[in-house]
């Protein structure tokens, strides 16, 4: 090709190397922390805090810190200067169960590993009906769960539809994971089974006969089974601790999407009275404190209620709390809401959608997805504030903790509870947020 | 959309409707507090969130301490047995409210007995079962021996309570010139004075007590003689029922009647078998008809001194010498009237 000699052609200087290519750590260090004296005197002034606050916070901490004592006298005496461990390790048990009857904890865990085996199946793709997974999570597991941790002779003290749904729930349960076992072995699920037969007596309605149909044969035996069996009652007033602060928190989660829902979606309604009363209901909630919503829930409703009908404080917590953490997600959802394109909506009405198909199948999905982040944040905020019900006498783990300081063998015990009680909800906290981290890369990499 | 609208709509209407016929029903007349524990199978004691030797948690999550003893014993004395009782921590505010309310049926939670609480709250207050009174703790290398040589120091107490209020009283009467330093939180408090932030802390005395014990070295504390308030620590029920106001007050006297003629919790079965003093006899329902005028079961003082033990015995096991408060009963107010104190028995006839 290159016949002709006075035609010059580009050659490719070869590139220079990169200015100071070296990358050891001297010299990383050297450029980032010591290249001016200014820096240099903020480094080595950090570098001694740091050592400083670390060191005695290890000193304390750890070097001389107490971990079998009998008393906090014990404690003072051997080493005043340390934490005393052995008064949170004594009182762990009631830290985490309150004052659950101790030969009955088993219950409490026994049902918190159901309500995380209940979503395992969610990883298999395979199995049938995997939405309503979380909807029965939602709407039964909590009957199964009080039933657990209430007690009582079954069917009499929680009542026949309690005991309905309890049955119900444990049917489902074993349901679900029969299915899951039969779909990770490829076979057909056991609705599939007895289609043949339902198929011959129902002319219509097949699919959810057969759901039905097996479900309440598993539910049968599972209620017999139940009623010949009694727990030992355990009533409200005794569940505390991490148990309790776990049991509002995951109640006010998970009610708050739906109400958030409700209200996000009524305060954008064109309807006047329900945009107002949506707005008045978001507006007057999030305008007060959770201390005063709580203070009101526990004075007020009984009084709004009839007063042949006792509502146990757990309830009345339950319920402020719910409103309190719906309010806020409302503006969650209003804002995810409000970042989707007008052409969604064009777009499902030009496919003949009604409203709520609209709102079910193609707004909500993306606002919800949009908004994870403010989602998890609120979710996290929720279970931060749940300590807040120790003030109204709630024995959460925040009361258990402060309890400890006025137990006689640990008398002013204060500071080791509460470092303990830091730890646990960082550790709880942090992994909701790497939760939710994990959750965006997953939704992000199905939409690309 | 017309479709959600409408389902919205009925759904608060039906909301409102409940509301509004709930709140109707609510004008109904409360039945006697008696008739109402025995209805609902267990007493509700209102005390307070905690506090050590009166009532306070242990690690299996029980209640115990004085207050707790004193329901536990009125239990018994309703139903014969101690453990059908559940206690309601309440705060200071509420406590008022849960009695008139009749969700609790007796109020024991160190509790002053003062004239405004007793006239002006829907209470009647009914018997002191622990004088207490306020005082003051100091280090020990300042060197005071009595209140009037903390001239010009400085207080810590916390915001709100009586003790602030006694205390401002009693530095201008004294011309002590008292400087206060106020806190919130009693653990905060606490530190502070043992950080040396002040030099004196101020509260009741069995709550010094408890506070001493909580030092990081009690020898180094004193809590200084004098006593500049009187807190009288009473039961309270609700105004204007008198049968169940004689179960409360008849319980304690029980209480500290079996003192007087040396029933105890261990001796009590065999007293009431064997014992031939009248009185005593009279005590235990094992003669007499003392039961029916107060509607309990002939041996309803049996039960109270055989679940509970007597005054004695519920003192020293919960604040005397050997428990985590340590207070000394011999020679104050809350000794028998025979060794100088105010409590004295009623007679049992």
């Amino acid at each position: 090709m290159n016949n002709d000699a006075g035609l010059k052609q580009f050659v490719a200087k070869p590139a220079r190397v990169p200015p100071h290519n070296d990358q050891s750590l001297v010299r990383r260090i050297h450029s980032r922390c010591f290249n001016t004296p200014g820096n240099s005197v903020l480094t080595i002034a950090v570098i001694i805090l740091a050592w400083y606050i670390i060191r005695s916070a290890l000193d304390w901490a750890v070097f001389d810190a107490m971990w079998n004592a009998d008393t906090r006298r014990e404690c003072l005496n051997i080493s005043p200067n340390g934490a005393c461990w052995a008064g949170v390790i004594s009182w762990f048990n009631g830290l985490i169960y309150g004052r659950y009857p101790a030969d009955q904890q088993w219950r409490v865990d026994l049902g918190f590993i159901l309500a995380v085996m209940w979503l395992f199946p969610l990883m298999s793709k395979k199995i049938a009906y995997r939405n309503f997974i979380l909807v029965s999570w939602i709407g039964l597991y909590p009957f199964f769960g009080a039933y657990l941790f209430l007690g009582g002779e079954f069917g009499a003290e929680v009542g026949i539809i309690h005991a309905l749904f309890t049955s119900l729930a444990a049917g489902f349960f074993i349901l679900l994971y029969a299915n899951w076992l039969l779909a990770a072995l490829n076979q057909p699920d056991l609705c599939e089974r007895v289609r043949p037969l339902v198929a011959w007596l129902f002319p219509r309605g097949i699919q959810v006969i057969c759901l039905l149909v097996v479900w309440g044969a598993l539910s049968l035996p599972v209620a017999l089974i139940l009623s010949q069996m009694a727990l030992e009652p355990v009533a409200i007033e005794r569940w505390g601790g991490l148990f309790l602060t776990l049991i509002i928190a995951t109640f006010a989660i998970t009610m708050s999407i739906p109400i958030g829902v409700v209200l996000a979606l009524g305060r954008q309604s064109k309807l006047p009275v329900i945009h107002w009363m949506s707005l008045l209901t978001i507006e007057l909630v999030r305008a007060v404190p959770l201390i005063t919503v709580l203070f009101m829930a526990v004075t007020l409703l009984p009084i709004f209620l009839p007063s042949d009908m006792e509502l146990d404080k757990l309830s009345q917590v339950l319920f402020a709390v719910c409103i309190f953490s719906g309010a806020y997600m409302a503006e969650n959802i209003r804002g995810g809401l409000q970042a989707i394109p007008r052409g969604q909506y064009e777009a499902a009405q030009s496919l003949g959608l009604g409203y709520s198909m609209t709102m079910l199948l193609i707004v909500l999905p993306q606002a919800l997805r949009l908004m994870i982040p403010n989602i998890m944040t609120s979710f996290i905020s929720i279970l931060k504030d749940t300590t807040l019900v120790s003030i109204i006498g709630l024995f959460d783990i925040m009361l258990m903790a402060r309890n400890i300081a006025n137990d006689k063998d640990w008398i002013g015990l204060h500071t080791e509870p509460i470092a303990m009680i830091s730890i646990l909800f960082f550790i709880i906290c942090y992994s909701m947020s790497q939760y939710s981290l994990n959750l965006e890369k997953r939704l992000k990499a199905d939409r690309s | 959309m017309n479709k959600v609208t409408s389902i919205v709509a009925a759904g608060t209407a039906v909301f409102l409707m409940q509301a509004a016929t709930s709140t109707a029903a609510m004008a109904q007349d409360k039945a006697s507090t008696l008739q109402q524990v025995k209805d609902r199978g267990y007493l509700s004691c209102v005390i307070g969130n905690s506090f050590p030797g009166f009532y306070s948690l242990d690690k299996d999550g029980e209640w115990q301490g004085m207050d707790i003893d004193m329901c536990r014993g009125v239990a018994a004395a309703v139903f014969g047995d101690p453990t059908k009782v559940k206690f309601m921590p309440v705060q200071w505010a509420q406590s008022f409210t849960t009695i008139k309310s009749g969700e609790g049926d007796m109020l024991s939670k160190g509790m002053t007995w003062t004239l405004s609480r007793d006239t002006s709250q829907g209470l009647d207050f009914l018997e002191t079962y622990f004088y207490d009174g306020q005082g003051f703790m100091v280090r020990k290398d300042l060197g005071v021996n009595s209140v009037k040589d903390l001239k010009g120091a400085t207080v810590c107490v916390l915001t709100g309570t009586s003790s602030e209020l006694n205390l401002a009283d009693y530095s201008r009467t004294h011309g002590l010139d008292l400087k206060t330093v106020v806190f919130d939180d009693s653990a905060v408090r606490n530190t502070a004075f043992f950080n040396e932030n002040c030099d004196a802390l101020t509260n009741d005395k069995s709550g010094l007590a408890a506070q001493r014990s909580a030092a990081p070295n009690p020898d180094d504390y004193i809590v200084l003689p004098e006593t500049i308030s009187k807190e009288a620590l009473s039961f309270a029920v609700t105004q204007n029922d008198s049968e169940w106001a004689n179960i409360v007050k008849w319980t304690f006297e029980t209480m500290v009647a079996a003192e007087e003629y040396g029933i105890t919790s261990k001796n009590v079965d065999d007293l009431r078998a064997n014992s031939e003093n009248p009185v005593i006899r009279r005590i235990l329902g094992v003669e007499g008809d003392l039961n029916t005028g107060l509607g309990l079961s002939p041996d309803w003082a049996y039960q109270v001194v055989k679940a509970v033990g007597n005054y004695g015995e519920i003192y020293e096991r919960n604040v005397g010498t050997n428990s985590v408060l340590g207070l000394e009963r011999k020679g104050t107010l809350n000794a028998l009237w025979q060794d100088g104190g105010l409590m004295y028995a009623k007679s049992f006839r």
